[in-house]
């Protein structure tokens, strides 16, 4: 139950509680219908109710600034990789008893040695992440529709029907036993490998109609020439509009989600599973009194969207504190988010944007 | 006429509620986690690849000094070689994550170690985020000598640490201790050097004279400690590289003991015992000058500075029992921090400056614990028949201390535990060790 069913039923409670003890229905008021209704926050009516909601704009995804490389390493130097020439070899100082290794910045690579490249090497042909066989975020979904096979399977025999009436035996044809004219290979019943209802298909078209706009006023003209009739609008007419909805030209920047809210017990499991992973085990002290709010978007199938995974805001601690804290938070969410998060889904729209405070306040204490 | 005007104003309010939450359902779904857990982060470190037979065994030893450094902070845990899916070929090769996704490895520590004809040795190392799929910090290369190898494990381990924890490592370090063999009434002791994990030994005193509380300098390029070879305790300075010795200035007919460095490495803070009264002083090294910090008939002992070198802390039986103090630098009035029952002693000031580590006797048993510097917050993290004199990591994150065990053949072994008070351990050594006292990371 979100805070306003709660505070709606608590002031229906309270309402009805005063009315009883107030002799609000005394017999000398005149009689009324009393009717038991479903409590039904505002916001819920209307956005049940509500056929045309602005359609919600993508907002940039804000990518994270990849960490100090430098780090604050007291004792070591890192600069770009270097060649091999420049490295300082190992001096010891003759009279200490253990020679200190010196730190040497990346190196390209030497004659003989590793090759150290500046960033980590990437594979491009390899094949995508998501793609491989081990991966657990690559299994199927479980809530996607039951794959079918392919090719069609064949109709079971139909069971023996009897007729009601009899029928008059006929003289067999002669031309009945002509063998038929071989008909032409039909192209076999069209069949997919999964079947994707309406609700998963993918939108092409906005997931949500637009909000009329505020009727013209008045023409201050009434003899104004009519405006010549519009012709069909082209494709490429309704793309500029679905992009100009889409594109934040929209009255409200923050719509309402459509749909019913999710309820208390959908977030709890959501929580409760986010922080199954939610280590904190190898947190600094400082990381541990740091809070973040990890903001990111959602696949329809309940997964994360890796790339949307950032950082909107961290308090209590220093930045190099919120940097761990929140790749902690981000390792949860990526962890316990591999199969998808169960959530509902047709309530989409109310998840599909989603903001994570990962508080250890808690935590500190065990 | 009044009860229906409440009616309907009921009734707006009502309705008017739910309409302002509405605010809290716009935008994106917001929830808050509490709750976690607290597990060692799993970790897999792949035998560094070598392209020389005498580097691959280096390599090996070097990967197993990494992976025992980071299990060792309870804070990893290190995934056996036997569930890799894939080995590690090159180091230049990319990384398969989903491979190291499958067996939950949550880092990957990647390396490479050449061993040059020469002696040069060079180790590289990469740390990978494996669920974010992506390097943490660039690729890092030590460069060093054959029998330096150890060292630069430990560099390699503390940057890893370093990376994924957000605080400084402690692995490229030492700790200086008092070595301990024979039976308790007849005991010899000596200066010993090692490791932070016990290995690489080395005896810097023989054991013709007692010695006892060895500390390093802030730089860790010397240590103090008091010795009895003139018959009464004094304090000596010692040149860890050249093991090169001398006394410092010490008071006709007095004994001075527990000494300790002040941060900027040129002052020294001791007890002195003159007259049956045990009192604090302060002295500058390069001059043998000492200014007196307290003068109560009491006993005041066990001094250690700040971090900033404005306060001292000590303790002291001023009140009538052993408890702590708090003073500053130069005297003055001292403040009592410790408030629990028990008696309390050998008080060290945390690298950090929050922390105070000490060592409290209550009902019969000793325990090692921390308090915050105005004594709150008190927590013990230890507790057996004798635990003492305890010893911070150059992050503030451990404590080393003392734990011997009861009888004639009782012996002392150094241990060490996280402030959180989990992964107790004790630090290997091959004859018994006491008084341990952690060296600053090694440049």
């Amino acid at each position: 139950m979100n805070a306003g069913q709660f505070i709606s039923g608590a002031g229906h409670l309270g309402l009805i509680g005063w009315a009883l003890a107030g002799n609000l229905f005394a017999p000398d008021t005149p009689p009324f219908e009393v009717t038991e209704v479903t409590a039904i926050s505002a916001e819920e009516y209307a956005a049940l109710t509500q056929s045309d909601t602005v359609p919600e704009a993508i907002a940039d995804v804000a990518i994270l600034d990849a960490p100090d490389p430098g780090g604050p390493a007291p004792d070591l130097s890192s600069r770009a990789d270097a060649a091999p020439e420049r490295a300082r070899p190992g001096e010891a100082d003759a009279s200490a008893p253990d020679t200190a290794p010196e730190t040497l910045p990346e190196a390209p690579p030497p004659p003989r040695a590793v090759d150290v490249p500046g960033a980590a090497p990437q594979a491009p042909a390899a094949p995508p992440e998501e793609s491989a066989a081990l991966l657990p975020d690559a299994d199927p979904q479980p809530r996607a529709a039951p794959r079918v096979r392919p090719d069609p399977v064949a109709p079971p025999e139909p069971d023996t029907l009897t007729e009601e009436t009899s029928r008059d035996e006929r003289a067999p044809d002669p031309e009945a036993d002509a063998p038929a004219e071989p008909s032409e290979a039909a192209a076999p019943e069209a069949a997919t490998t999964e079947i994707v209802t309406e609700a998963e298909k993918a939108a092409a078209a906005p997931e949500r109609s637009l909000r009329p706009r505020a009727r013209p006023g008045a023409p201050a003209d009434a003899h104004e020439e009519p405006a010549p009739e519009a012709e069909p609008p082209d494709d490429a007419a309704v793309d500029a509009a679905i992009a100009e909805a889409l594109g934040g030209d929209a009255p409200d920047p923050a719509p309402a989600p459509a749909g019913p809210p999710l309820s208390r017990g959908e977030r709890e499991a959501l929580r409760v599973a986010v922080g199954r992973c939610w280590n904190v085990g190898s947190l600094s002290t400082d990381a541990l009194g740091t809070t973040v709010v990890v903001g990111l978007e959602m696949s329809r199938d309940g997964t994360p969207v890796r790339s949307s995974i950032r950082m909107v805001g961290a308090t209590g601690g220093s930045g190099e504190a919120s940097r761990q804290a929140f790749e902690a938070a981000r390792r949860a969410i990526i962890r316990c988010g591999a199969r998808g998060f169960d959530l509902p889904p047709e309530k989409y729209d109310r998840w599909r944007d989603i903001e994570m405070t990962f508080n250890p306040e808690n935590m500190r204490t065990k | 006429m009044m009860t229906r005007f409440l009616t309907l104003l009921a009734l707006l309010v009502t309705w008017a509620l739910p309409a302002a939450a509405q605010d809290e359902n716009r935008g994106p779904l917001r929830i808050e986690i509490t709750e976690g857990v607290i597990e060692p982060l799993p970790f897999a470190v792949p035998r560094f690849i070598s392209d020389s037979a005498g580097g691959r065994d280096l390599a090996e030893r070097i990967t197993r000094v990494i992976a025992a450094d980071l299990s060792g902070t309870g804070l990893f845990r290190e995934i056996r070689e036997d569930a890799f899916i894939s080995p590690i070929t090159s180091f230049s090769s990319p990384v398969q994550f989903s491979d190291w996704k499958a067996i939950n490895a949550q880092a990957l520590v990647t390396g490479s170690v050449s061993l040059e004809a020469s002696g040069r040795l060079v180790v590289q190392f990469r740390l990978y985020d494996v669920f974010a799929g992506q390097e943490m910090g660039n690729g890092l290369q030590f460069v060093g000598t054959e029998e330096g190898w150890r060292r630069m494990a430990h560099k390699v381990a503390d940057q890893v640490y370093s990376r994924i924890t957000g605080e400084g490592g402690y692995f490229d370090s030492r700790v200086v201790f008092v070595a301990e063999s024979g039976p308790k009434d007849d005991r010899a002791k000596r200066l010993a050097l090692m490791d932070y994990d016990g290995a690489n030994v080395k005896y810097l005193t023989d054991s013709s004279a007692l010695v006892l509380a060895p500390r390093f300098s802030p730089t860790g390029d010397r240590i103090l400690y008091t010795s009895y070879e003139t018959g009464r305790p004094r304090i000596y300075v010692l040149d860890v590289a050249s093991v090169q010795r001398r006394a410092l200035e010490a008071q006709d007919g007095a004994m001075s003991f527990a000494p300790r460095f002040g941060p900027d490495g040129r002052t020294v803070v001791y007890s002195l015992t003159r007259g049956g009264n045990t009192d604090l002083y302060r002295m500058d090294i390069a001059t043998g000058e000492s200014i007196h910090l307290t003068s109560a008939p009491s006993i005041e002992t066990a001094p250690s500075f700040s971090p900033d070198g404005k306060r001292i802390v000590f303790e002291s039986d001023r009140s009538g029992s052993r408890q702590i103090y708090i003073m500053p630098a130069q005297g003055g009035p001292a403040e009592r921090i410790s408030s629990g029952a028990g008696l309390y002693g050998t008080p060290v000031w945390s690298p950090r400056g929050d922390l105070i580590a000490f060592t409290k006797q209550s009902k019969r048993r000793f325990h090692i614990g921390v308090m915050r510097v105005d004594g709150s917050e008190e927590r013990l993290l230890t507790a057996s028949f004798l635990d003492e004199g305890p010893t911070w990591s150059p992050n503030g994150r451990v404590i080393m201390f003392t734990r011997e065990t009861q009888g004639a053949q009782g012996r002392a072994n150094l241990y060490s535990v996280d402030i959180t008070g989990r992964n107790l351990r004790k630090v290997p050594t091959d004859t018994g060790a006491s008084d341990p006292s952690w060296s600053p990371l090694l440049d």
